[in-house]
């Protein structure tokens, strides 16, 4: 049995996330998670037609903003800027939201599209899912550690292509 | 997943929430604990910030800082009394006793003196004997010592009774006498006064003292005077015994005795150390608002130490893709001074109030009213 970063341990870190998260640094955005059983692809696995997203969730997270650009070509101006949203996975596991590429993150006015997932923060190097409950010498691995934070990586959609309405369900 | 509560706002205070118990069943100590409480998570942030702490924890703090305060209190009251309660019964607490000073203990600890002198003290003196051998001068005290079941090296001789009869046995010796003393003789046996040839001479002490002396003189001068000399285990003896005498006495002590620094009362129902002196602790509800103020700030303190702890077990606390690191080592740094700084107020006010600078104070006082009074004219009577 490992002896540091106990659930008591990661009990306190969420308690101080979420004071931090939520209460002082309070950035936020809407997260539309895509319902890829909902849409239609085509034989290539694109979607063909509309998609359509669950309802919007609103979370809490830090966001790193990378600076707009302005690319000229010969159809004109194009706007490009990435986005990273650094989500704290309890909060996710608390909305049972599953990040996945191609959900959409609005952001203000402006949406992103989720094109990278990273999930590779593990305090004390231990993911308690995977306690590995069959090796005698260590039990109980499922209470120690925590994976902290899960990194969407996003490029911005332009609202008029994302076109998100709200359709009855 | 464990998910631990921290500090709510609010809580209700029940006995057995703290770890000893000393106080729960306290009226005015259970009404605190709430108060306490509040007042510390506000001191620590809350509302504003979460404050890290459970209501158990600041119950925990509230208790050990009235322990710690009743701590100090008796831990002067013991050393500002010690003298007095040494050597008395652990039977009754000490709590809510008036201590007055007394002479036991000095007299007790000055025994060791009047010993030396052979007029007191807790060691017991032995007599015993030698036969005396006609011609022989010298005699082995370590013969002596076995005699007595004594161990040689635990002997210490502190009188030999070989001295001359006392010279007033020879007050009216022929040889020392004038005359004048059969008149003091016949006055002494009450026949003076009844005989018509006898004169009355009243004579003063410093007389009889004078004769005394010279019958004495006379034998140390003419005669081998009666004295003794001791040197290792040798006793020597003067004059040398001319069968006179048949048996030598002395007094004697056991070094076993006099090394020997445990006295009676003993056990385990007498004060004989600090930590028996039958304090117990306070009572919450009879601690004035001096001391609760005191007893707050020192909770706060707890508190505060408690909370860096918590804080600081990990260096840096993970947030999504960052760490953050929280303000543990100054929550430490400031609980420890002021820990320490409220210590050190609490002793030196228990300090200012001991018997001697009471003592001390009411001197100074007594002293400057004289001083002052000094100032007024004085009166001047015409008879």
């Amino acid at each position: 049995m490992a002896l540091f970063g106990r659930d008591r341990d990661i009990s306190l870190f969420r308690s101080i996330n979420t004071e931090l998260l939520r209460d002082v640094i309070t950035q936020q955005c809407a997260y539309y998670k895509f319902r890829l059983d909902e849409t239609k692809v085509n034989i290539y696995g694109e979607s063909s037609g509309v998609k359509y997203y669950n309802d919007p969730v609103l979370m809490n997270c830090l966001i790193n903003r990378s600076d707009q650009e302005f690319t000229t070509s010969d159809f004109g101006v194009d706007h490009n800027q990435n986005v990273e949203f650094y989500f704290y996975k309890p909060f996710l596991e608390e909305e049972k939201l599953v990040c996945e590429p191609g959900d959409i993150i609005q952001y203000y006015e402006d949406y992103f599209e989720v094109h990278d997932i990273v999930e590779n923060q593990l305090f004390v190097g231990k993911d308690p899912s995977f306690p590995y409950n069959v090796n005698p010498w260590n039990p109980g691995l499922e209470d120690f550690g925590q994976t902290t934070s899960i990194i969407c990586k996003t490029f911005y959609v332009p609202a008029d292509k994302v076109q998100i309405t709200l359709e009855r369900g | 997943m464990a998910n631990i509560p921290i500090w709510t706002g609010t809580s209700t205070f029940t006995a057995g929430q703290t770890p000893f118990g000393f106080y729960d069943l306290d009226f005015d100590f259970s009404t605190d604990a709430d108060k306490v409480a509040t007042f510390v998570t506000r001191r620590l942030g809350y509302p504003l910030m979460d404050v890290e702490l459970q209501d158990i924890n600041i119950y925990a703090a509230f208790e050990e800082a009235v322990t710690t305060y009743g701590n100090e209190l008796y831990a002067y009251k013991v050393r500002e009394n010690y003298l007095y309660t040494e050597g008395n019964s652990t039977s009754t607490t000490a709590n809510n006793k008036l201590i007055s000073p007394h002479m036991g203990a000095t007299v007790r600890i000055s025994q060791q003196y009047g010993e030396e002198a052979g007029v007191g003290g807790n060691v017991k003196f032995h007599t015993g004997s030698i036969d005396l051998t006609t011609g022989q001068q010298y005699y082995n005290l370590d013969d002596f010592a076995s005699q007595e079941n004594v161990d040689d090296y635990d002997l210490e001789i502190k009188r030999v009774y070989y001295e001359s009869p006392p010279a007033v046995t020879r007050f009216f010796d022929p040889y020392a006498g004038s005359g004048t003393g059969m008149i003091n003789m016949l006055d002494q046996f009450g026949f003076g006064q009844f005989s018509p040839a006898i004169n009355f001479l009243l004579m003063p002490v410093s007389f009889d003292m004078q004769r005394i002396q010279a019958i004495e003189f006379n034998d140390q001068v003419r005669k081998s005077q009666y004295s003794f000399n001791i040197v290792g285990n040798e006793l020597q003896i003067f004059p040398i015994p001319d069968g006179s005498v048949s048996k030598l006495f002395l007094t004697y002590i056991k070094k076993s005795d006099r090394n020997n620094p445990y006295i009676s009362p003993d056990g385990e129902g007498v004060i004989t150390d600090v930590s028996k002196v039958p304090y117990e602790n306070p009572q919450y509800a009879l601690i004035n608002s001096i001391g609760r103020k005191w007893i707050f700030d020192y909770c706060l303190a707890i508190c505060k130490e408690m909370l860096g702890y918590i804080r600081g077990k990990y260096q840096v606390v993970p947030i999504p893709n960052a760490d953050t690191t929280l303000n543990h080592s100054d929550l430490i740094t400031a609980a420890t001074a002021e820990k320490t700084a409220l210590i050190e107020r609490l002793r030196a006010y228990f300090e200012e109030t001991s018997r001697e600078k009471l003592l001390e104070r009411k001197n100074l006082e007594a002293d400057a009213i004289n001083k002052d009074l000094g100032y007024s004219p004085y009166v001047i009577y015409i008879g």
